[in-house]
């Protein structure tokens, strides 16, 4: 009986330090992915791939990045270059005449 | 899709910061298709890896390029990749979620359907018999 009992605490013991890990893990990654994109891909080039299984990435991933542009918001205006002239355009002259999608994204 | 809505709506890829650049993430994907950049060290670099993926991906529609100091990134959240949709009067009409999982065209053509009605049906049937 009493064998049993210690057992149980130790194993606990064991489940409540690996959950304390585990809360730690998520709330680095969560820090992560909040930080600029070149922070959290130096973060995610020294975690194993197994690792990715280990929290919710999806979920964290949409909540760290759902920004503070909301649908039914206004879109902000930038200067920006044309990538064939280099000549300068403001980003809102491009859906002046009819509604414009933007697709962001990058080569690799 | 930005073939069928010619007229209607108009594309713009906006190039950001690169998602996977050989000295910050690199994936095994970048490395089994050939897609191997370093982090551009300033805005001409940036736009000449631009102008690669442009012409290998064959896009079709314009792209203009961020700043170097990645402003529009920022305020748009675009980074990896992300979609909007923006009306004539600065409204954001559809935002997707982040990628690389809420990039979903499917989303955006229904947002654009609601948005101005069905594509060019002699463009849809052009182009979905290509």
């Amino acid at each position: 009986m009493a064998i049993k009992k210690n057992t149980k605490r130790w194993l606990g013991g064991i489940f409540a330090g690996l959950f304390c890990l585990w809360l730690g893990f998520v709330g680095y990654i969560d820090w992560a992915m909040r930080q600029p994109p070149e922070v959290f891909g130096h973060v995610m080039a020294k975690m194993p791939m197994p690792a990715y299984f280990l929290f919710p990435f999806e979920t964290m991933w949409s909540d760290a990045r759902k920004g503070s542009l909301d649908m039914g918001g206004k879109a902000p205006d930038f200067t920006v270059k044309t990538l064939d002239t280099r000549a300068p355009v403001s980003l809102a002259s491009l859906w002046i005449d009819k509604p414009v999608v933007l697709v962001f994204g990058s080569y690799t | 899709m930005a073939e069928q809505y010619k007229g209607k709506v108009d594309f713009y890829a906006v190039y950001i910061l690169e998602a996977h650049p050989t000295d910050v993430w690199e994936l095994q994907s970048n490395v089994r298709d050939k897609v191997l950049f370093r982090s551009p060290r300033d805005e001409e670099e940036r736009a000449s890896v631009a102008g690669a993926c442009v012409r290998k991906l064959g896009i079709k529609f314009p792209a203009v390029v961020d700043s170097f100091d990645n402003r529009i990134e920022t305020a748009y959240t675009g980074w990896p990749d992300r979609m909007y949709l923006i009306a004539t009067d600065d409204r954001v009409l559809y935002k997707s979620k982040p990628g690389p999982f809420g990039f979903h065209p499917q989303d955006l053509a229904a947002a654009l359907q609601k948005a101005v009605g069905t594509p060019n049906q002699s463009r849809a049937l052009a182009a979905s018999s290509k």
